[in-house]
């Protein structure tokens, strides 16, 4: 009996000291007396970490341990770089989500810093201002940067989040470059858990690695909402708010939540927040002939009553 | 293929300007005949000009083979002309070339005495104003500047020294040789003022060490760049100002001397952040500035200031992020260049590509904390995707004629269904930027299954556009 009491007490320290080098708060796993000992570390620890932004979705804020860290690194990849824009989508939705949270909280902006890659920006397109609004960002504290090695976008990323001037950072990269490791990946978790602001790792289209970051996200395109009409209900065949499906493949709480299979999400960018899919309705399968919803627009041409040619040709039109 | 110019080995040996060089081969067969260049030689001058920054920031250069200084105000750093213009013929002797100066109160007479003064003592080359006809008569008349066929024609008519022209009566003279001659003389003796045009813009404020040991390590410099910029402070703080461009001019032992320039966001004058500054551009610049031997004059100058406004200190209240954002704008434009940071703006056009633009991040105005929610996709806004290709690719998409969304299209060889589409939204082109023959293009959201929404469009219509119509992917929503 003791033995094993002395046992858990082992185990119990070694899961601190691990909790502590990670710079997670503490979980009283066991529930028992025992975790009390530790209960002024535990206190200090959540001091010291500002708490998370609950999503208000309970499966993915159980997983994530309380929802969106307000500092520390985070991955969200994509698998293939056809996904990008979902990839791209989430990351930016996440940080359209700290912005609207900062702006109810103390009304100053907060800033956001993307770093880019210019692999991506060719093959799936540069950053494009009106969509961007479009998606809940604030244009105004949105500075983009493209560096041209990787090097120098590490050396961007932890200028940004020394200066403190941001409070997300997106680091986009491309595949599983070699000179991106584990030390590279902890120096970064560690400079952006020390300034308090959460840096946003954006693999695009590369596989999984193991890294320095709180939790890993598998992004993916999934069907969109429908828009909803002012009395409340859905149209058909319309492309509305946008879907993502997540894979949590590494979770800061992986014992008392197993990993859940993907769960899909969808983004409001009106209202800045995330919500669960609304039932669905049933998809077309073809496209309407007039897809726009309400439009009756007519084809301006080879209409029915288009009237014959009359006559003989004389002489041929121009040809151009 | 001509002679251009010659050493005086060369003239030794009766060879002229001009002169053909198959003939001076003839007569010397073993001359050594380099081919000229005159950018290089330009070149070169104005390295010198730029050394020569070293006594005046008034430095011009002339022609092809001269510089005028304006010294006004600055000989009595040097001890006088007299010290001043032996220091200089010294220093550029030592570097190995064979240079002639005079210093009097009009660019023309210095110009003069400088080419056709006799070879004498230093102190007959410093002529103040009341000794300047004296001087000047006896000067050939080549002394003034003047075009070849007016020279000629003077010569032909036994007016050979300056002198003769002074004597002569005015009116016949600009009658018979324009009034560029008179124009000439009297710029000479300043009855007319001769402006000279400096190479580079004088800097408003400047501060400068001359160093008894040349430094060469990049922290010395630093440290020199730290010491200049607090020597700088209380001049900028009697005017009320803050350098938005700066310019660290480092002249090294042989006389090459090199300019860093770093900019900032905002007006500035803390001396650590203007060090700060400096260290990226080090960084940066890495081998591309070559110590050598070592620097030995270092000079800070402030090429743009703007008014600062000094503000009070708020102890309680929250870190201002405009300003740590600023520095860390600052920073990264030093060290990688202008382009590396951007902000993306809106620009009034509805032709896509051109609605969005990126402007470099340091040449943004210090942008106003908005209060408005702008982060509303309204309904009632067309929507546009987060990431557009700059390229439009090319897509094979089948759609019903003429004006239906694509049912499939195939994009990077591979296939694609579509399950949901809106559209078409019809954008024609910018008459006044594209012409009126700008093809329409009919944009299309689409779904596919994996849930993957792009903008696809038509570019032409059937029928009523010349041209058959092509598919193409212009972006991803997210």
């Amino acid at each position: 009996m003791a033995d094993t009491a002395l046992a858990q007490e082992k185990l119990f320290a070694l899961r601190e000291t691990i909790s502590r080098m990670e710079g997670k708060t503490l979980h009283r796993l066991d529930g028992g007396p025992k975790a009390s000992l530790s209960q002024d570390l535990v206190r200090i620890a959540e001091n010291n970490a500002a708490s998370p932004l609950p999503f208000d979705i309970p499966p993915l804020d159980r997983v994530l341990d309380g929802g969106l860290p307000r500092a520390g690194m985070a991955e969200i990849r994509s698998g293939e770089l056809r996904n990008a824009g979902a990839a791209t989508g989430l990351a930016l939705s996440l940080c359209a989500f700290l912005q609207g949270h900062q702006d109810e909280a103390d009304g100053s902006p907060a800033a956001v810093l993307w770093v880019g890659e210019r692999t991506v920006a060719r093959e799936a397109g540069e950053p494009f201002a009106p969509g961007l609004r479009d998606h809940g960002l604030m244009l105004e504290n949105l500075v983009y940067a493209l560096p041209r090695k990787l090097e120098e976008a590490l050396w961007l990323a932890e200028a940004g989040l020394t200066s403190r001037a941001f409070k997300a950072v997106v680091l986009e990269i491309a595949g599983n470059p070699r000179r991106f490791g584990l030390s590279e990946s902890r120096r970064l978790s560690l400079r952006a858990r020390h300034a308090g602001s959460l840096l946003l790792l954006l693999r695009q289209g590369g596989g999984e690695e193991a890294g320095s970051t709180l939790f890993r996200i598998a992004a993916s395109p999934a069907p969109s909402g429908f828009y909803r009409l002012p009395d409340g209900s859905l149209l058909s065949g319309t492309i509305g708010a946008a879907g993502f499906s997540l894979a949590v493949e590494k979770s800061p709480k992986p014992a008392s939540s197993p990993l859940s299979q993907a769960m899909t999400i969808e983004w409001n960018a009106h209202e800045r927040l995330f919500h669960e899919p609304e039932p669905r309705l049933p998809l077309y399968r073809k496209p309407a002939a007039a897809a726009h919803p309400g439009a009756d627009l007519s084809a301006s041409s080879d209409g029915p009553d288009r009237k014959e040619k009359m006559g003989s040709v004389l002489a041929f039109s121009r040809a151009s | 293929m001509r002679l251009t110019a010659l050493d005086e080995k060369a003239l030794g040996l009766g060879l002229k300007r001009g002169q053909g060089l198959a003939e001076a081969k003839a007569m010397c067969p073993d001359i050594d005949a380099i081919k000229a260049e005159p950018e290089a030689d330009a070149g070169f001058l104005n390295a010198l000009a730029d050394w020569c920054s070293r006594y005046t920031p008034l430095v011009a250069r002339s022609g092809m083979d001269g510089l005028f200084l304006d010294i006004t105000g600055c000989c009595h750093l040097f001890g006088g002309e007299e010290n001043l213009l032996s220091d200089a013929l010294a220093r550029l002797a030592g570097m190995g070339l064979s240079v002639s100066g005079a210093v009097s109160h009009t660019p023309g007479l210095s110009w003069a005495l400088a080419h056709y003064g006799k070879a004498g003592s230093i102190a007959e080359r410093l002529v103040d104003p009341a000794r300047a006809e004296r001087v000047l008569s006896p000067l050939p008349v080549a002394a003034l500047r003047l075009e070849a066929d007016v020279l000629e024609a003077l010569s032909k008519m036994g007016l050979r020294t300056i002198g003769d022209l002074l004597d002569a009566p005015r009116a016949p003279l600009v009658r018979r040789f324009g009034q560029r001659l008179m124009m000439r003389l009297d710029q000479a003796l300043g009855r007319e003022e001769e402006p000279i045009s400096p190479r580079l813009p004088v800097a408003g404020l400047s501060v400068e060490r001359r160093l008894a040991e040349p430094v060469g390590r990049e922290e010395d410099l630093l440290f020199l760049a730290g010491e200049l910029s607090r020597a700088m402070l209380p001049m900028l703080e009697q005017r009320g100002l803050g350098g938005r461009l700066f310019e660290l001019s480092l002249f090294r032992v042989d006389g090459a001397v090199f300019h860093v320039h770093a900019g900032s966001s905002k007006p500035l004058r803390d001396p650590r952040r203007m060090e700060a500054l400096f260290s990226g551009r080090f960084a940066a610049l890495k081998d591309e500035l070559d110590a050598g031997f070592g620097f030995e004059i270092v000079r800070l100058s402030v090429c743009h200031a703007e008014p600062l406004e000094i503000r009070q200190m708020d102890m309680g209240a929250p870190v201002d992020t405009s300003q740590t954002l600023a520095d860390f704008i600052d920073q990264a434009t030093a060290r990688f260049g202008a382009d590396c940071l951007l902000v993306p703006v809106l620009r009034q056009s509805h032709v896509p590509e051109r609605a969005s633009a990126f402007l470099p991040a340091q040449e943004m105005p210090v942008r106003a904390v908005s209060s408005i929610q702008s982060g509303s996709a309204s309904p009632f806004r067309p929507a546009r995707p987060i990431r557009l290709f700059r390229y439009p690719e090319q897509v094979e998409a089948v759609a019903e004629v003429p004006e239906g969304p694509p049912v499939q299209f195939r994009w990077r060889r591979t296939m694609h269904r579509v399950v949901k589409a809106e559209g078409p939204e019809r954008i024609a082109g910018e008459w006044w930027v594209d012409g009126e023959e700008a093809p329409t293009r009919d944009y299309f959201r689409i779904e596919d299954e994996a849930g993957r929404r792009y903008w696809l469009y038509r570019e032409g219509l059937y029928e009523r556009e010349p041209g058959m119509p092509r598919w193409f992917m212009h972006g991803f929503f997210a």
